[in-house]
């Protein structure tokens, strides 16, 4: 009796496996069609004469800021290098506690101004805006604490162009990044509303980025490499896809564009969930197709930026365990998409898609590892089989990284070439040193989901060696 | 069950064996690919892009292969590079036609020009794309954008009026007859490159235009009049700082900020507007330009800075007195 149970839910384990498997190699592929497409394209771009051109969109950068005192100055340094030729800088002080302001104040010579401002977001009490007098294209706005969806509403307040782009304050920027992402906007700005591309990971984002192109050096600390795959393969394996078909559900909080008057449609970002940026996304769609509109978010294929990746097994797993909460809080209170033809393919392809390979998998895992331990235990499965099922599916996780690994080569030639060798040694590894601690996160995440816990836990920033 | 996973690994293996193989040795490829120096073109290679050039794919690889064979002609300045973006110009492939007006305004030539006004005029590509592609050929093409002006569609006469930006001794007086346009997109666009002009008739076209009921086209009058009549125009741009629309206020502001200390006396007299909008805009404005800091500093108790922060509320007291203050000690510190 135990056998068969035990065996019925090896079999179902199995079987979501399988599919899994199937849609991601399938996602593989539409992924493959649309990077080589956004990589011809942004070859053939002219971005020399869209970086000086008065026809570019202008945009407003707004960054949120929360205790970044370490890294606040290198990524506003980043934000005002952009090559652009009209973008203003929003830094919102979201009640740091520790001297960001201070270090901004500081370093940009900041004086306290008033400025009459459109209130169309809500937001908590802005407590002084502050112009910089070495750069006039810098604001930065102190406010009362209130979380990230709230600074953001604060800074779309101030900001003064029609496209808005939200950026994280402990990220480091290509100077290209802006142009990269707006180069579709500028084609056909009544359609596209929202954008956003490839980012990667790294301990300390300032030394990766300051290194030349072709010679970005790769941090091999276990830890980070593994981020690095993650990230690549989340980009290359599955945004790009759901770009492609047309269900791009999740505008990273480290770089996303968007046209303002849609977030000034949807209310702006809601300071109601674990994290705003996926569940916007999704409410910026539903808004979109309920209505019947013609609009894209688009992913893009350029790396744009570089950010911080927790280099302690604490401080990913407090990461990725609110990243699961968010998805599953988004993925729950926009059900009513879920096989839905009338959201086409995002009710049909994209929420669905979250659903089963996102909210569903610490499920299938725990009983996964339950089931196959248990009969392990009781000689019901052959130790064998076992051992050799672990290591087919080690290898098809690493064949689809190399393949993520492919295309971000193909499109940035960024790394060393001994880089990218390791890199690939290690994806067979991922099954067994990293995705433990991500199916570990992703439990207590589901936990916390199910208790109602929306708590935003900030992870403490990475030490770093030396200055660079 | 072994059998399944013998069969999944029998596929996995060598997948990621190739994959890796095709990243390392792709990279190694195009590393020395790099150093290689590009030549000129070689008969059968340019044989062999005009016949891509000439295709009519139906994937995307063989579209972006037809979009490099355009480009790569046109650098090497190949005599079939003429023949073959004409056409393709008009492909209905937006992606076609945006690599072809890129690759004429590579080239520069007068017959690229040609083509790309002359698609200014059909439509036949994006006109967004083409104008910024003519705009970096300035100043060649500008007397070809004057006849344009008169051009009976409205979008070729927006761009003919926008294109005439950098040119400011050209179509003076066909753009003063196009603020009166039937399209507001014109009226504006007129507006907004007479605001880069001088004369009394530019300013008086420019002034005309403050009460249009479209309201970007009263955004580029505030900006333009505030360019070309200067302080002067103060007093008829302050209404606008009560406008309904928000974005006319903060061109008003902008133009206002614009004319420094000489807009003062225009903005005092706004500072008892019974619109808010008005009185804070008028306030904000005092600040930016500096009198509020000089009132702060030199006159902390004038009635007249108690007008203002009446006016502006008590942040932008609180603002101007924190400069004030770090004004002091930075005085007191440069003096010791």
């Amino acid at each position: 009796m135990t056998g068969d149970i035990l065996g019925i839910v090896v079999l179902v384990c199995l079987a979501y496996l399988l599919l899994t498997t199937f849609v991601y190699v399938a996602l593989v592929v539409v992924g493959a069609i649309e990077s080589t497409v956004r990589r011809q394209e942004s070859r053939s771009e002219d971005y020399a004469t869209l970086a000086s051109s008065r026809f570019t969109i202008p945009v407003s950068v707004i960054a949120a800021a929360y205790d970044e005192e370490p890294v606040i100055v290198s990524t506003v340094e980043t934000l005002l290098a952009f090559d652009y030729p009209e973008h203003e800088v929003i830094v919102v002080n979201d009640g740091s506690s520790d001297g960001t302001l201070e270090r901004l104040r500081e370093v940009y010579e900041l004086e306290p101004y008033e400025v009459f401002v459109r209130r169309v977001f809500e937001s908590a009490d802005v407590r002084a805006i502050y112009r910089s007098a070495i750069h006039p294209n810098l604001i930065v706005v102190d406010k009362a604490n209130g979380g990230k969806a709230d600074a953001w509403n604060a800074g779309l307040n101030v900001a003064r162009y029609r496209y808005v782009c939200g950026v994280d304050a402990d990220t480091l920027f290509d100077p290209k990044a802006l142009l990269k992402g707006m180069r579709l906007v500028v084609q056909d700005p009544g359609r596209v509303i929202g954008v956003t591309s490839h980012l990667n990971t790294a301990r300390e984002p300032e030394r990766a980025i300051a290194a030349p192109p072709g010679r970005r050096p790769i941090d091999f600390k276990p830890l980070i490499a593994f981020q690095h795959l993650d990230f690549v393969r989340a980009f290359f394996n599955n945004r790009i896809a759901w770009s492609r078909l047309r269900f791009m559900l999740c505008s990273p909080g480290a770089f996303q564009i968007w046209r303002r008057d849609v977030l000034e449609e949807v209310g702006g970002y809601s300071r109601s969930f674990t994290c705003e940026d996926i569940e916007v996304t999704f409410r910026i769609h539903e808004r979109f197709l309920r209505e019947g509109r013609d609009y894209e978010i688009l992913c893009l294929t350029d790396n744009v930026a570089t950010t911080e990746g927790p280099d302690t097994i604490r401080k990913l797993v407090s990461q990725r365990e609110r990243w699961q909460r968010v998805i599953n809080e988004t993925v729950w209170h926009y059900r009513r998409m879920w096989f839905n033809p009338r959201y086409k393919a995002v009710g049909m392809l994209g929420a669905p898609f979250y659903l089963i390979t996102e909210v569903l998998a610490p499920v299938f895992e725990l009983f996964a590892i339950a089931a196959l331990g248990l009969s392990l235990a009781l000689g019901l499965f052959d130790p064998l089989t076992f051992a050799v099922m672990l290591v087919a599916i080690a290898f098809t996780n690493a064949a689809l990284t190399a393949s993520a690994v492919l295309f971000d080569d193909l499109q940035s030639r960024t790394y060393r070439k001994r880089d990218l060798a390791r890199l690939l040694l290690l994806a067979p590894l991922d099954l067994v040193l990293y995705r433990p601690i991500i199916f570990w996160a992703r439990v207590k995440g589901s936990w916390r989901f199910l208790c109602g816990d929306k708590a935003w836990h900030k992870f403490e920033r990475n030490t770093r060696e030396a200055p660079v | 069950m072994l059998r399944v996973a013998i069969f999944v690994l029998a596929l996995a293996l060598p997948a990621w064996i190739g994959l890796s193989l095709l990243v390392v040795l792709g990279r190694a490829r195009y590393d020395r690919g790099q150093e290689v120096r590009v030549g000129d073109l070689r008969s059968h290679e340019a044989a062999r892009l005009i016949q891509r050039g000439r295709g009519r794919p139906r994937t995307d690889w063989g579209r972006w292969r037809r979009v490099a064979a355009l480009a790569r002609l046109a650098r090497a300045h190949h005599p079939a590079a003429s023949q073959l973006l004409h056409p393709a110009l008009a492909d209905p492939d937006p992606r076609i036609a945006s690599a072809a007006i890129r690759s004429l305004g590579d080239l520069g030539d007068g017959w690229a020009i040609d083509i790309l006004i002359s698609a200014l005029r059909d439509g036949s590509a994006p006109r967004s794309r083409i104008a910024a592609q003519l705009e970096r050929l300035a100043p060649v093409p500008g007397p070809r954008f004057v006849p344009l002006l008169r051009h009976p569609h409205p979008a070729v006469r927006f761009w003919a009026a926008t294109l005439l930006g950098p040119y400011p001794e050209l179509g003076r007086e066909s753009l003063i007859a196009l603020t009166w346009d039937s399209d507001p997109n014109v009226r504006a666009a007129a507006v907004e490159t007479l605001g880069s002009r001088s004369g009394n008739a530019v300013g008086a076209a420019t002034l005309a235009r403050l009460d249009d009921p479209a309201w970007f086209v009263r955004v580029h009058a505030a900006r333009a009049a505030g360019h070309v009549v200067g302080a002067e125009a103060a007093p008829s741009i302050t209404p606008l700082l009560a406008d309904r629309q928000w974005w006319v206020r903060t061109a008003a502001k902008d133009a206002l900020r614009g004319m420094g200390s000489d807009a003062v006396p225009a903005l005092l007299a706004v500072l008892g507007h019974p619109d808010a909008f008005a009185r804070n805009g008028a306030a904000e404005v005092l600040q930016d330009v500096g009198f509020v800091d000089t009132l702060a500093f030199e006159q902390p108790s004038s009635p007249l800075l108690e007008r203002i922060y009446e006016a502006g509320g008590e942040r932008l007291r609180e603002a101007a007195q924190s400069r004030a203050a770090r004004h002091a000690s930075r005085r007191t510190e440069r003096a010791a």
